[in-house]
């Protein structure tokens, strides 16, 4: 029936960008995975992180279906990694300006140990 | 006609039930009894500390009870205190519902909290932990010698409590309030409810990682808290009063609720500024995510981190200032009348005003690194803890015990234990605010004599503080056993609660309740009708 | 014993209410996953020599795979609720969630591996700690908990996934629609934590 086809259309929708969504994180993902052999100094974590975190929002908008919340469900959503914000920020406050000299003590104990395993 | 007390009369009934009103009335059975445990060990630091040697208890001892008192006071007492009892019994109420969103998953917050409890308490009697509540790394992960591990498991689980009751009141609140009852017609300790449980459910995780990565340093020596393996004790720091800064305001948000229940009732007049109260109580909810390194000052941070903090911490003093001030407002031309509920409330606004205000001489750089670690802090956060949630959480008991219970209680005697309260909580704290000053140091157990004084006043004080804790246990028993039968409203309440019965069938209304047009619509002039007092 | 015969949707319980409570629960997870990322970012920081050398002995091959396996398990839990929501397609959706269920088993069957491996060639942080230069041993440590805090909730994961299957199967109540789409917003969020994981602990550097 009508009432049927509509839904056939909708279900193949959602199928084909499900298809879709998987492509494109699987190609994320072995852009990664080259990415970290490049030589590309502290833009290595950057670009690891960019990719996972364009990976995130297709899972979170795509699959979570955040595409077709409402703002309540969004707003939720934003809260657990906003609040994880304030946690980073202020914390990197302290360690971007705090000035820690070590001294030859404070090398890590599993380096004084003298003999192999 | 029946109520939920009815509804089941074997233990069975009450251990598998579903209803927020018994589960409520459990939790107040539990935290009851961990309370008079956590004030035990209070009384045997307060006997300590009443000679300046260190005669009564050993050091490790000393340590020992302090932490006891902490662990068992913070964790098991006040953080479920008024959301466990009394927002589990009165949140779906206020808004009209029959039950929470997930009546399931509010049992199995209880028998969580149950269990880290008696974790917690088994730690204790095996032979407990001198950490301090703080348990700060590396000496609770690397060198102390008692039982860290199971504690720390204890809370672990209790977290997880927290969590759960805190994701069911905001699903509740945003799902199952009466279609007539928007935002802006909640009642302000439903606003406290919500505002609270966002931080249960952002917080308490943070909590739960650091305490699992403390337990695997002190199982596995994984060294992220400690310098000799490459970590950084701050690392701990930062993680844990990230949750237990924002825990302070899981503590005081609900006793704020429950005051602006209460003086509105008592004053006969609306809240004042009701909608400013409402954003206050979000804006500490918010900007209380931002303070945490005000207890970091002396130990390491960076000046420039400890300077962004100060200045944070002056700012989340005002909406609580605005919430004072409104308070009194609310006093302003009200028909006043002093039942035992409306002097609780009123102590705690007085009480919570000078907890408040000395929050702010430990927000100031330079006059924290004098003040901390001495008994000056103790005193600013048990003028907050004891003076603001306790009192408001045996204000909220006193107002709501005709609602949960159908019975009255001796109206003479609960004044005299509020005024008892009252006269032994400042005769035991105010003392600490000058022993800080002149610079005794905290969890210590022996002190120079010349602070002696000043100790015996506190800890006479806190004689006639247990006095006053106790009075209520007495009283409370005889209406249960034969009180006067309370009638739906002895107070002439306004809020949905009040419209059915005392206590309320399983089901909250027998008849939908009206939501009225305006919030705490009292009226001074209102003739009182027959009072039930 | 068909899907057929499952009820409709429960009257009394708006359909939206179970679906903002794991939202709200998944926040809270955010947070308890987010303490060890600072752990991390401290640690990285602070040792950045020794965290790229102890990356250096992850096993990127198993990594991937096993990140490929999750990214596909998502995608395959996705569909099934597509499914579960279709009535032409529902009676599909117990061999997806079946499938999920076998690809998360199979990602924690190659961690097993994975740390076994580990465990041999000395990189659990004992005593014995293989790897010399500092932080190193720091990095594995935060491996173990957070590889090992991600397993749990993939076994976890992977039971919710199996009972709903089973139950499924056989045209229990429980297992209607909403709650297939509950349980897949759960098991997306342990994907998304991978997604981070994977760069953090298996990519750190692989030049050189």
């Amino acid at each position: 029936m009508a009432d049927d086809s509509i839904h056939s259309r909708d279900f193949n929708r959602s199928a084909r960008a499900i298809a879709a969504a998987w492509f494109a994180l699987i190609a994320l993902m072995l852009a990664s995975l080259g990415s970290a052999y490049l030589k590309l100094g502290p833009w290595n974590m950057m670009a690891g992180l960019a990719i996972a975190a364009v990976k995130s929002a297709i899972v979170a908008w795509l699959f979570m279906r955040l595409r077709e919340s409402g703002a309540l469900i969004r707003l939720v959503a934003l809260a657990g990694p906003g609040v994880w914000f304030i946690l980073l920020a202020l914390s990197g406050v302290d360690y971007e300006t705090r000035h820690v000299t070590r001294s030859t003590l404070q090398a890590p104990q599993q380096l004084q140990r003298s003999s192999a395993p | 006609m029946t109520s939920y007390l009815d509804d089941g009369l074997t233990i069975r009934s009450w251990l598998t039930t579903t209803d927020h009103k018994r589960i409520a009335i459990l939790y107040a059975i539990a935290i009851t009894a961990f309370f008079f445990v956590g004030g035990a060990a209070a009384t045997i630091i307060r006997l300590e500390l009443a000679t300046p040697q260190g005669d009564l208890v050993s050091h490790d001892a000393y340590n020992k009870l302090f932490t006891a008192h902490g662990v068992i006071m913070v964790w098991l007492f006040l953080i479920p205190s008024i959301p466990s009892v009394l927002g589990n019994f009165l949140l779906p109420l206020m808004i009209g519902a029959k039950d929470l969103a997930f009546p399931r998953l509010n049992l199995a917050s209880w028998y969580l909290y149950v269990a880290g409890g008696l974790l917690t308490l088994e730690a204790l009697f095996l032979g407990g932990v001198d950490t301090g509540w703080t348990f700060y790394t590396p000496y609770s992960t690397m060198f102390s010698n008692t039982y860290v591990v199971l504690t720390l498991v204890g809370i672990f689980v209790t977290g997880f409590s927290s969590i759960l009751t805190g994701l069911n009141f905001i699903a509740t609140i945003h799902t199952l309030r009466d279609k007539a009852m928007g935002w802006f017609k909640l009642p302000l300790f439903a606003w406290a409810m919500y505002a609270t449980s966002l931080i249960l459910v952002l917080a308490t995780p943070v909590l739960a990682i650091t305490v699992l990565l403390a337990v695997a340093e002190r199982l596995f020596q994984i060294g992220v808290f400690d310098p000799a393996y490459g970590g950084d004790p701050l690392l701990f720091q930062h993680l844990f009063w990230f949750y237990s800064h924002p825990a302070v305001y899981v503590m005081i948000l609900p006793a704020m609720g429950v005051v602006s229940e209460i003086i509105p009732c008592f004053a006969r007049r609306p809240v004042f500024g009701y909608r400013s109260m409402a954003y206050a109580i979000m804006a500490i909810a918010s900007v209380g995510f931002l303070v945490w390194g005000h207890h970091m000052f002396v130990s390491g941070q960076s000046l420039t981190a400890s300077l962004v903090f100060s200045l944070l911490s002056f700012i989340v003093a005002i909406p609580s200032a605005i919430k004072v001030f409104n308070w009194t407002a609310t006093l302003y031309k009200g028909a006043i009348r002093l039942d035992a509920p409306m002097l609780y409330a009123l102590g705690f606004v007085g009480l919570f005003t000078i907890g408040g205000l000395t929050g702010l001489f430990l927000a100031s750089l330079a006059l924290d690194v004098h003040l901390t670690d001495t008994y000056f802090v103790v005193a600013h956060f048990h003028y907050i803890m004891v003076g603001g949630a306790v009192m408001a959480y045996f204000a909220g008991l006193h107002f709501w015990w005709p609602k949960v219970t159908g019975r009255l209680y001796p109206e003479v005697w609960s004044r005299i234990a509020a005024v008892v309260v009252f006269i032994g909580f400042n005769l035991t704290f105010f003392p600490q605010f000058l022993l800080g000053v002149e610079g005794m140091p905290r969890r210590y157990h022996a002190y120079p004599p010349q602070f002696q004084v000043l100790n015996l006043f506190s800890s006479a004080g806190a004689g006639v503080l247990a006095l006053g804790y106790l009075m209520p246990l007495v009283y409370l028993a005889w209406s249960l056993r034969g009180g006067p039968r309370a009638g739906d409203n002895p107070w002439h309440a306004k809020g949905l609660e009040w419209q059915t019965r005392s206590p309320p069938p399983t089901h909250n209304f027998d008849a939908p309740p009206v939501v009225p047009e305006i919030v705490y619509d009292y009226r001074a002039d209102e003739r009182d009708p027959e009072g039930a007092r | 014993m068909n899907a057929a015969t499952l009820p409709a949707v429960d009257e009394r319980a708006d359909p939206d209410t179970g679906k903002m409570g794991m939202w709200i629960f998944l926040a809270s997870e955010v947070l308890l996953f987010g303490g060890l990322f600072i752990a991390y970012l401290y640690g990285r920081t602070t040792w950045p020599q020794g965290w790229a050398a102890a990356s250096r002995h992850t096993d990127v091959v198993l990594g991937t795979v096993n990140t490929a396996l999750l990214l596909t398990s998502s995608a395959i839990v996705a569909l099934a609720v597509a499914c579960a929501e279709d009535e032409t397609r529902q009676r599909w959706t117990a061999g997806l969630l079946w499938a999920t269920a076998t690809l998360g088993a199979a990602f924690l069957a190659i961690k097993g591996i994975e740390w076994h491996a580990d465990w041999r060639e000395h990189l659990a942080p004992t005593a014995s700690f293989a790897i010399r230069v500092a932080g190193a041993q720091q990095f594995f440590a935060l491996y173990f908990v957070m590889t090992g805090l991600h397993a749990v909730h993939m076994a976890i994961g992977v039971g919710v996934l199996a009972a709903l299957a089973h139950a499924r199967a056989h045209g229990r109540a429980w297992a209607r629609a909403r709650h297939v789409e509950v349980a897949a917003l759960y098991w997306h969020f342990v994907d998304l934590v991978w997604i981070f994981l994977y760069p953090l602990l298996y990519l750190v550097e692989r030049h050189g």
